[in-house]
């Protein structure tokens, strides 16, 4: 393999590189592009949670003004289902039949000159519906209970035998509920076609999923498709899948034969693009006096639409997090009649942690032995499922260096025994084990003569610092100044890249551009294999490292040229390369592949007269193999710790008991962490490069958030005595 | 959003005669809470009269009072010096009111005439709103009661009034001036909503057409002092669950005069007669702030969703008369 002798592009805090672009203005959101004769698209919803549609009377907006086409189930052409994804089936294609699943389904498009007149005619549309009672609730008998929906349900050990030996049992029921992506920027489709080849601009996390899906629904070919999403305004998940709106933006851009753009409202948010979906959680954990974990159960219940998949083991961390013997993971979910969920940043996770860790810290309580401590008396070398160590592990360090940092040995263990004046004090933390997920990848590098490289990857940089650390690696994989590398993605007609979700992305396309990389210095090496004026003649890619712009041989820095010398003398204009990246198999290295690792200590206050919560402080302390960017990376744990927060305390969809309605469908209702709830917080990064890859990076995209909610509810446990079993923690639970 | 005409006003006889003899026109003043409820379909008039070009605006000041015209915006009253100084409460409740953003858009006028933030009102798909439609039942009642009202509510409607400034106003017996098709009035701050009673629709005593065209904040005796406490889900831009404005004029320990409000709780911004009575004349301390916070609440009808409001109210109330008190530091 090559050496790499300067590698300062990687690691220190680089500037994003989009940042000017983003301040400036200059950075287009799909929402900002326009066409000549460009005309503007509304939705019409259901008004009722199941049933059909009896008659849908569409004359009033017909003429209404600037009005250019109603479309609806009775005048849509008949549409494909989309295909099978890696995150599953496609969400139901739109308006193929009469039936309504769900309350706030689209039922109708309007396009119209301006948003406005396409609002306002919108509102015109007049439905009669044939109304079913809905099944809203995951307790509802009636309702289709999806067993071990992921073949993912575990047992190992014989749990009743490790239950009956435990000195101690814990454990009980915990509620999280339904959550709602709420990225800032509103999920926006611009759709242009011309003949049967089509553009399409799209806030979302995988463009070439949206190609693929567009190419199945409306049986036109992938080549003819460009789906560009070069800026996205944030997803944390609401932009993995190929929603309908996509779809209907496309159908009323053909419909019209004009370009069609339609920007999501806020409440539209909250039933078009998927959420977190509530769980109700039955956990019990044994151990004998001395702090060993005897016996895990954990069963999850979580509810999904009545004609979708989503991908939600919330046990699954139960099984995998620590050294017990007997462990039972159990998963099932309930059709209901509720907009489709989705993953949402740290999908299953985020609601299994919280039961697991939860418990845990019931467990310390009641040993009488420090929530740390149990954790690393319970800590596992191994994959507890696969029985082979991690490619990577520094939870340790983790637990270590994250206590250390916080001052956890300042607290007392005892509950309500900390205060500051009136307020009670409380300490608590959470560890995490986040899954590894990896899926194929690939990126293209190029070199030109001046000495600059393009590197690209249809991948998409949804706030996370995709830009930026793709162009530190490419830099610093091809010995260049970062200044002479342009990343570019968010088209998908450049090489193939899975979703920015999953945590996945970094490693994915972090490889593949390693490979590309690796794969065009070789091409250099070919060029001159023969060249007599070439002091890299017949030279290796094991014999040669790359620094300043420069190939030469490892060791001698003399014996080499520039790229710019190659190409020159050679006639070249440039040289390309491609590369690709596969997941690590688990077995094929001997060891079970990683991902990232953290522990939150977090200190809250508690009123303990007026039920006032206040996060004052978080450390968090993370695992996430080699760090590309530390600012960046340090970015995506606190924008984790935020969105933690507002699981912890205030994220909460609520539906309307009667009718299927989202109740709190505003930012005004739906709160969200704001700056004055967000505390001082440390991140510190440990541990070193993950073994199964050659990057060396695990995802940081989602171990941020995870286990927050945790920390929260065990602090509010030290400070008050009390703990909270359901999400969120709110005022009437502290009175 | 429902076409409509736009209208800028050039004096307010001219306003008031055009929004008084067309049933479908409304004023336009911040517009923070007007357009937001006409985009979301709420509120459709066909023609808004803008009258923030009204001289409307402007602070005076007396040794008794301040006169407040209804175009000052939030933002320039919490400014005022007199304001912070002698009505430390209304002050309070004019920053935790709403960002700053809103405070430089939002009137005082049009803060008092706010609409309910109630999400089935707030939601026209919503059938079941006496409020938006009279006659047609309540959601609200059996849905998700937690941002709803537990005082001055009835069968028919329990939304909450959401005004944080109106709470310590309704405390100072603030008055109104209004003008009408038929001249000016002046109503009191308590006497001028209506609690929801079998028509949730008619929610002050405004008639159609009249204009606020100022608020007259009596002062406080110079002895007095004053809070505004509020508490919420979070720590800021968010309305109230619960919040209390209380001031008091003590002698030797012993209550001598006392002005309470509560936020939060009720279908109107709620002036605690009875705490005051308890407080009257009693001595500053842990029994008095109990009894009145009882008495305060002594009304309340709880649902289930709001039982908690109950016993926060009380707790938020006791808290602020320690405050004000000294009790705490």
């Amino acid at each position: 393999m090559t050496t790499l002798e300067a590698a300062r592009a990687v690691g220190p805090g680089l500037d994003r590189v989009d940042a000017p672009m983003k301040v400036t203005g200059k950075a287009h959101y799909p929402n900002d592009f326009g066409y000549p004769g460009l005309v503007h698209a509304a939705l019409v919803h259901s008004t009722v949670a199941a049933g059909r549609i009896r008659g849908i009377d569409t004359s009033a907006a017909e003429t209404a003004p600037g009005v250019q086409a109603v479309i609806t189930h009775l005048t849509a052409p008949r549409l494909e289902p989309g295909p099978m994804t890696l995150l599953g089936a496609s969400p139901p294609t739109p308006f193929q039949d009469d039936r309504i699943l769900h309350h706030g389904q689209h039922i109708a498009i309007v396009v119209a000159s301006s948003p406005e007149q396409a609002r306002h005619a919108a509102s015109l549309v007049r439905v009669d519906y044939e109304r079913s009672e809905p099944l809203l609730d995951v307790h509802d008998p009636r309702a289709t209970v999806v067993e071990n929906p992921w073949g993912l349900d575990s047992d190992r050990g014989d749990v009743d035998a490790g239950f009956a030996a435990a000195d101690v049992v814990v454990g009980g029921t915990f509620t999280t509920p339904d959550n709602t992506n709420n990225p800032l920027g509103l999920m926006s489709t611009v759709a242009s076609w011309n003949g049967d080849s089509l553009t399409v601009h799209d806030s979302t996390q995988w463009p070439h999923n949206v190609r693929a899906t567009l190419a199945a629904v409306f049986k036109v070919p992938e080549s003819g498709i460009r789906v560009l999403a070069p800026y996205v305004g944030g997803g944390f998940g609401a932009g993995l899948r190929v929603w309908p709106h996509v779809i209907l933006t496309v159908l009323a851009a053909r419909q019209v034969g004009k370009p069609v753009k339609l920007v999501l409202t806020r409440p539209e948010m909250f039933t078009s693009v998927g959420h977190r979906p509530d769980s109700v959680q039955q956990i019990r954990i044994g151990a004998t006096r001395a702090g060993d974990l005897t016996a895990i159960t954990h069963e999850g219940l979580s509810s999904v639409a009545m004609e979708d998949d989503d991908y939600e083991p919330v046990s699954l961390c139960s099984a995998v997090s620590y050294a017990c013997p007997n462990v039972r993971t159990q998963d099932r979910q309930v059709r209901l009649n509720i907009p489709c969920p989705g993953s949402m940043r740290g999908p299953a996770e985020g609601q299994g942690n919280f039961a697991l860790e939860s418990a845990l810290d019931e467990l310390a309580h009641e040993l009488g032995m420090d929530p740390v401590e149990l954790r690393l008396r319970n800590y596992c070398e191994e994959h507890p499922l696969l029985g082979l160590p991690w490619s990577s592990k520094a939870l340790r360090d983790c637990y270590l260096q994250g206590a250390e940092r916080f001052g956890w040995s300042r607290r007392d263990p005892r509950p309500g025994s900390m205060r500051d004046g009136r307020w009670l004090v409380g300490y608590g933390m959470a560890g995490v084990s986040y899954p590894h997920y990896q899926v194929p990848c690939q990126a293209r590098a190029s070199l030109h003569r001046d000495g600059s490289a393009d590197v690209r990857s249809a991948a998409t940089d949804i706030g996370t610092g995709t830009y930026t650390i793709m162009t530190q690696l490419s830099a610093e994989q091809l010995g260049l100044d970062v200044s002479r590398v342009h990343f570019d993605l968010g088209d998908s007609d450049m090489p193939y890249a899975p979703q920015a979700g999953g945590s996945g992305l970094t490693s994915a396309l972090g490889n593949a551009v390693g490979a590309a990389c690796r794969n065009l210095i070789r091409e250099f090496l070919d060029v001159v294999k023969d060249d007599a004026d070439s002091p890299l003649r017949g030279a290796a890619p094991d014999e040669v490292s790359v620094s300043g712009g420069r190939i030469h041989r490892t060791g001698a820095p003399d014996q080499g040229e520039s790229y710019t010398d190659i190409l020159t003398r050679h006639g070249l204009e440039e040289l390309s390369a491609d590369g690709r990246s596969t997941p690590p198999q688990p077995d094929g290295g001997g060891m079970a592949t990683a991902g990232a690792f953290g522990a939150k200590f977090v200190e809250v206050r508690v009123d303990p007269d007026l039920g006032l919560l206040r996060v004052a402080r978080v450390v968090s302390a993370i695992d996430g193999g080699r760090i590309l960017n530390e600012k960046t990376a340090t970015s995506q744990i606190v924008g984790g710790t935020v969105g933690g927060i507002g699981q912890a305390m205030f994220e909460e969809t609520a539906t309307d008991p009667g009718t299927g309605r989202i109740a709190n469908a505003t930012f005004g209702d739906y709160l969200v962490a704001v700056n004055a709830d967000v505390p001082d917080m440390e991140v510190i990064f440990v541990g070193g490069p993950d073994r199964a890859t050659p990057i060396g990076t695990k995802g940081v995209g989602e171990v941020g958030l995870v286990g927050v909610a945790a920390a929260v509810a065990n602090a509010v446990h030290h400070a008050t005595g009390r703990r909270i079993r359901s999400l969120p923690i709110t005022i009437d639970q502290l009175l | 959003m429902h076409p409509f005409e736009y209208v800028r006003a050039t004096d307010s006889d001219q306003a008031v005669a055009v929004v008084t003899e067309d049933p479908s026109a409304s004023y336009l003043a911040g517009g923070t809470t007007q357009l937001d409820l006409m985009k979301d379909g709420v509120l459709d008039p066909d023609r808004l009269v803008d009258i923030t070009r009204l001289p409307l605006g402007g602070i005076s000041h007396t040794d008794s009072s301040i006169r407040v015209g209804a175009l000052t915006t939030m933002e320039e009253l919490a400014a005022d010096p007199v304001v912070r100084e002698r009505l430390p409460f209304v002050w309070e409740a004019l920053l935790l009111g709403a960002s700053t953003q809103l405070r430089n858009m939002a009137t005082i006028g049009g803060n008092l005439l706010q609409r309910a933030r109630c999400r089935y009102f707030r939601d026209p798909t919503v059938a079941a709103c006496n409020k938006r439609s009279p006659g047609s039942g309540c959601a609200a009642i059996a849905g998700i009661q937690r941002m709803h009202a537990i005082l001055g509510t009835s069968d028919h409607c329990i939304a909450l009034h959401a005004s944080d400034v109106a709470v310590p106003l309704t405390a100072l017996d603030a008055l109104l001036h209004v003008q009408g098709a038929d001249g000016t009035r002046t109503v009191p701050l308590t006497q001028f909503y209506l609690p929801p009673g079998d028509t949730p629709h008619i929610e002050n005593v405004l008639r159609h057409g009249e204009l606020i065209t100022a608020v007259e904040i009596p002062l406080l005796p110079a002895a007095a002092r004053s809070h505004y406490i509020k508490v919420r889900d979070r720590v800021s831009y968010e309305f109230a669950l619960t919040s209390a404005g209380v001031a008091l004029v003590q002698e030797d320990g012993v209550i001598r005069e006392a002005r309470v409000a509560l936020g939060g709780v009720g279908t109107v911004p709620w002036r605690a007669w009875d705490a005051e009575d308890v407080l009257r004349d009693a001595p500053a301390g842990a029994d008095t702030f109990l009894a009145a916070a009882r008495a305060a609440l002594g009304g309340a009808r709880p649902l289930p969703g709001t039982a908690f409001k109950v016993e926060l109210a009380q707790r938020t109330l006791i808290r602020t008369l320690e405050t004000v008190a000294g009790a705490e530091s």
